[in-house]
């Protein structure tokens, strides 16, 4: 790792060991300015009250209220989280298993594209297909089945849908690496051996996979949790997600205590970073067992 | 047996792809359609919506914004990563935890979260920036900084960095006619796809903008989303407008990366 090729200068690196780190300083600034003191402001600024430490900001956020809007984006994101994995997986497994190389490429061209896709112009999109007069609609109204007033594009079933525009892409980019660490001979061996298909997936691939899977759906879940633009686009302030609130609460539409918001900003924090935490992990982990 | 097994493949490809590309084409065929509430098909194709929505002033002046923040933004953030990374690479590959753990911060952090930092910190601080453009290329900067470090540090690991600096040292270069003529030239594909995936990112960017400047610095996604509430049809076409300008970029990453023969730099979040 070290540089020990000219080592005459080696009394100069002694001294210089610390100042190498003044290359790094104009990086370092920025993370201080724009990351780490902007979300230590918001983490002690919910832990005090004039001046003294208090617990107090996070008893209210206990409040049922808050409480519904935790526990709707907690339903949302692992619901998408869910449903993501799955046919994720499922489109996954097509792909590898497409034997034409350019259609290959092409699909996980557009998973590529479409992960980055989220946000105002494609929930505008969903407004128009699955909206009250949009495309789908109508056309499940010709063959007697009617969406409305049951389903609205507008309420967290329509954001489900919504939502897995951005998580099925990214689920496909992440399952694809984890589909190849399967070796063709173990399915191959099982069938030898009598078990069929569908016995293979369900005692081999999918407990090989399981640790893997499980670090996907924690990442899908932190992805939905964060989300923002895409149900704000939709519903306005009218859905009740954390995030919705907590911007609502910037914006000023709704007047609370500051403190408050930073107490359910930092719960919405820890959420998101135990889950990108566990991917992490699991991700090792499966990595580790693959080799 | 054999014919059944094969035949969920392009059913499910076929399925997946309906639902990436009809809610692109359809918002597409309804800003060009004159009605499209109660018949299957559009009654008629007319560009009025078209042409309504590029005669008015805050178009022009949306696009503008958007262009200024995504190129700011990518231009600084340009700046700011590929000397640090090269030095970090180079000189101080302990410092290598603490760069990562900056670069992925948007990861872990929600817009919101970012947003309400920035705004607390700032409103206590005496520098006035707070609703002006600079916080937005700030925390678009943070946001973005992922997918700029990650296809740098990826191509110079790619490249033997090391031997190139130390042949060009010896040959009497200094540092930034090394960084600015020898690395940059070599990883430039990383540098040119981090660039595109910057600027798409902060085109289409709304959470920050509109918590932390949206009555100010209007761009396109923020007017896009005002147009929803009063005129679908003109928010159509701005929804086209803005997947136009993501298709593009994209295309043009995937174009450079396949052109340097490197992988694409997967990328996580939206």
């Amino acid at each position: 790792m070290t540089v020990s090729l000219n080592s005459p200068h080696r009394t100069t690196k002694a001294t210089a060991s610390w100042a190498v780190w003044l290359g790094l300083l104009p990086f370092i600034i920025f993370g201080l300015a724009f990351e780490f003191l902007p979300l230590l402001t918001v983490i002690t600024s919910s832990l005090t009250t004039k001046g003294s430490f208090t617990l107090k900001f996070y008893q209210q956020a206990m409040d049922p209220l808050f409480l519904r809007s935790f526990g709707n984006s907690i339903q949302l994101s692992a619901t998408t989280a869910f449903l993501g994995v799955v046919f994720g997986t499922l489109v996954a497994y097509a792909i590898i298993t497409t034997k034409n190389r350019s259609i290959q490429n092409a699909l996980t061209a557009l998973s590529d594209v479409t992960t980055n896709f989220g946000g105002a112009p494609l929930a505008f999109a969903f407004i128009v297909i699955l909206g009250s007069t949009g495309v789908i609609t109508l056309l499940l109204k010709e063959v007697g089945i009617s969406l409305y007033p049951n389903f609205r594009i507008y309420s967290i079933s329509g954001l489900t849908i919504a939502y897995l525009y951005f998580q099925l892409p990214l689920m496909i980019l992440l399952a694809i690496p984890s589909l190849y660490g399967l070796k063709r001979e173990w399915h191959e061996a099982a069938l030898n051996l009598g078990a069929s298909t569908f016995r293979y997936w369900l005692e081999i691939a999918l407990p090989i996979l399981f640790p893997a899977l499980m670090g996907e759906f924690l990442l899908l879940f932190a992805n939905s949790f964060g989300a923002y633009a895409t149900a704000y686009t939709l519903t306005g302030s009218d859905v009740d997600l954390i995030t919705i609130r907590i911007g609502a609460l910037i914006t000023g539409e709704v007047q609370l205590a500051p403190e408050l918001a930073d107490a359910l900003a930092i719960i919405s924090l820890l959420i998101m970073i135990i889950c990108v935490i566990g991917y992490m992990r699991l991700s090792n982990l499966s990595n580790r067992t693959r080799q | 047996m054999k014919k059944s097994n094969e035949l969920w493949r392009p059913v499910v490809i076929g399925l997946f792809l309906v639902f990436m590309i009809l809610p692109v084409i359809a918002t597409l065929l309804f800003s060009v359609s004159t009605r499209w509430d109660h018949t299957l098909w559009p009654e008629g194709y007319t560009l009025d919506w078209w042409k309504d929505v590029i005669a008015r002033r805050e178009f022009a002046l949306t696009i503008k914004n958007s262009f200024l923040a995504s190129f700011g933004t990518m231009v600084c953030l340009l700046v700011l990563v590929t000397p640090t990374t090269y030095w970090m690479r180079l000189k101080v590959p302990q410092g290598k935890s603490i760069i990562e753990l900056m670069a992925s911060f948007s990861f872990g952090v929600p817009g919101v979260v970012l947003a309400l930092g920035l705004i607390s910190f700032y409103s206590n601080v005496p520098l006035p920036i707070i609703n002006h453009p600079v916080i937005l290329i700030a925390a678009c900067m943070v946001l973005a900084l992922p997918f700029m470090y990650r296809p740098i540090v990826n191509s110079l690991d790619a490249i033997d960095f090391r031997v190139l600096t130390e042949a060009s040292q010896s040959l009497g270069a200094n540092g930034w006619a090394i960084l600015s003529e020898i690395i940059t030239p070599n990883i430039l594909p990383g540098i040119i796809s981090g660039c595109l995936l910057v600027f798409s990112t902060v085109f289409s960017e709304f959470t920050l903008t509109n918590l932390l400047v949206g009555t100010v610095f209007k761009t396109l996604p923020i007017y896009l989303v005002a147009f929803t509430r009063f005129d679908a049809r003109q928010a159509s076409a701005l929804a086209v407008v803005s997947f136009v300008v993501a298709w593009v970029t994209s295309l043009l990453i995937i174009w450079v990366t396949s052109k340097s023969g490197g992988e694409t730099a997967h990328i996580v979040g939206h």
